[in-house]
């Protein structure tokens, strides 16, 4: 068991890694990282440019290969499953770039999003996600490629939600968006994606934005978990401000890690 | 001036015979990141299964079924057993044509002991000339025509509306994410195999029923005509392929009646190179691709 199950007032994870290392092409961008979410949870990963935020994202939802330790979705073991797998267990996934099939209309979108759904459970989700944003329905017909960068991330995340997934995992939603657009994003839609009982799991750049919003906090540099606690006691610590806000990261110009870039 | 007229109408057949084919090659490149060389092989070897059948006497329509099929099952087990494990080894794309061009070679030669050197034709009456006036094109013709818009139409209606071809266009903007929704990619990148392989046996038989003979060499000319019609239209777009067929299809055709028939190729081939220096990403671009028409 990790300490971080110990904590109290923590719900049971959801979908936990255990000493997770992973990377591209046998070099380990991340080495020995733990981090769980539950229901109702919103988890922040927060750290500079290119410690593997992303990184262990995508090996969480099966893009990259776990080299060590492992995924649990509740009980069940789950490193290195498929993408199409982990979809169908509950682990919805919002990359920060590519988040969306641009060629494709906003509906077809959304269509693809329940692929695995029968055609009139897609009719009764699109509607249900269309409440959940109301920006969506009006726009059902455009293609994808021609939406706002606000328009396009609630697009990405409406698409996740097709499926109604138990585990929200989303890389750096607020990049590319306006910091208004981004304070309405994690306070209105993430916090209540959690509040009716998901378990978000969320990348992001705007440290102090997510440290607002979150119930737990990791802290990555250079591969590796470096502090980890409740926000208000992270805020509280004195090296915090010199182990990340002191790294550069607090003007979020940068959207991409390192590792993300192809 | 009715040379020209008379010209248009061999130009509507010859864009049909190309729009099937192309549209077929495209998706493959489209969908499956695959510039199958082998594709004028496959035609041609469609062809020839219908040619036997037909020699055999059995009507050039079923061959034409038969040869479909046959594509299709040819075109699913060369992506299996060939490019889909070299692509699963991480094979470079300029390494994967390579591979195709091999495949194509080896097709053409293992079939030359099969079917011989000469030209051969189907037997099969042309059926009555119809006249539209200065246009006349046999029934055959007519028929080609007719085959190749169904064909288009059905495309299109996959494409937009039915689940299998979203997915298919979902594939092909963004594998990685259509993983993530939980889609089958590699149940769809087989029954793109499966379609694209029966378009091209159709074509092969089709574009062999529209020339008084043919022989294995015909593969690699097809082979080069589709190209043309691809690229032209925009490299992996079902749509562009289209419009690539109409414009290679008439200006071939046209060039042939104003000119000499004998450089059909090379007009086509200043068409692309022309569209390619104003236009290099084809006539609809990339991020187009695979996208819904309308």
């Amino acid at each position: 068991m990790d300490s971080q199950q110990r904590v109290e007032g923590r719900p049971a994870p959801s979908l936990r890694a255990e000493h997770v290392t992973s990377g591209y092409g046998g070099v380990p961008v991340i080495r020995d990282v733990s981090i769980s979410v539950g229901p109702k949870e919103i988890v922040a990963i927060i750290g500079p440019n290119g410690a593997g935020k992303s990184t262990l994202l995508k090996s969480l939802v099966g893009i990259l290969r776990v080299t060590g330790g492992r995924v649990l979705l509740g009980e069940d073991d789950v490193t290195n499953h498929p993408p199409e797998d982990l979809a169908k267990r509950g682990v919805g996934y919002v990359p920060q770039v590519n988040d969306i099939f641009e060629p494709l209309t906003v509906l077809e979108n959304l269509e693809m999003g329940g692929y695995l759904l029968t055609s009139a459970q897609v009719r009764t989700r699109v509607a249900e996600v269309g409440d959940v944003f109301p920006q969506l329905p009006p726009m059902l017909k455009r293609r994808a490629d021609k939406l706002s960068g606000g328009e396009r991330k609630m697009l990405a995340i409406a698409r996740v939600l097709m499926l109604d997934p138990k585990v929200l995992i989303l890389d750096e939603p607020t990049a590319n968006l306006s910091p208004k657009l981004a304070d309405a994003l994690l306070t209105e839609h993430v916090k209540r994606l959690a509040s009716i009982g998901k378990a978000v799991l969320l990348v992001e750049q705007r440290a102090r934005a997510a440290l607002q919003i979150a119930d737990w906090t990791s802290v990555l540099v250079s591969g590796q978990t470096r502090l980890e606690g409740r926000p208000d006691e992270l805020l509280r610590r004195e090296d915090f401000e010199e182990l990340f806000l002191g790294a550069g990261t607090s003007t979020p110009a940068s959207p991409e890690e390192d590792d993300d870039k192809r | 001036m009715s040379l020209f007229v008379a010209a248009f109408g061999f130009g509507l057949v010859s864009m049909s015979v190309i729009a099937i084919a192309a549209v077929g090659f495209t998706m493959q490149f489209g969908i499956t990141n695959m510039i199958n060389l082998a594709y004028g092989e496959v035609m041609i070897s469609s062809a020839y299964v219908a040619y036997y059948l037909n020699k055999a006497g059995i009507s050039i329509w079923i061959g034409m079924v038969v040869g479909a099929l046959f594509g299709a099952a040819f075109s699913f087990l060369l992506n299996r057993i060939v490019y889909a494990p070299f692509q699963r080894k991480g094979t470079s794309y300029l390494g994967m044509v390579i591979v195709s061009l091999a495949i194509s070679l080896m097709m053409a030669n293992l079939l030359l002991p099969i079917v011989g050197y000469y030209s051969v034709s189907y037997q099969e009456g042309t059926g009555g000339l119809i006249r539209l006036g200065a246009i006349i094109l046999t029934t055959n013709q007519i028929l080609i025509i007719g085959i190749a818009v169904v064909v288009m139409l059905l495309i299109h209606g996959l494409l937009k509306y039915t689940r299998l071809g979203k997915a298919m266009r979902a594939t092909s903007a963004n594998p990685t994410l259509a993983r993530n929704c939980g889609i089958p990619t590699q149940r769809v990148v087989d029954a793109v195999w499966l379609i694209t392989g029966a378009l091209c046996g159709l074509a092969g038989v089709v574009a062999a029923l529209n020339s008084d003979s043919f022989a294995i060499a015909n593969g690699a000319a097809f082979l080069i005509t589709i190209l043309a019609a691809a690229v032209l239209g925009g490299a992996g777009q079902p749509y562009g392929a289209m419009i690539g067929a109409v414009l290679i299809g008439l200006i071939t055709e046209l060039s042939a009646a104003a000119w000499s028939p004998e450089y059909k190729e090379v007009v086509a081939f200043g068409v692309l190179v022309l569209v390619m220096v104003l236009r290099p990403q084809g006539l609809l671009a990339k991020r187009g691709a695979m996208a819904a028409a309308g």
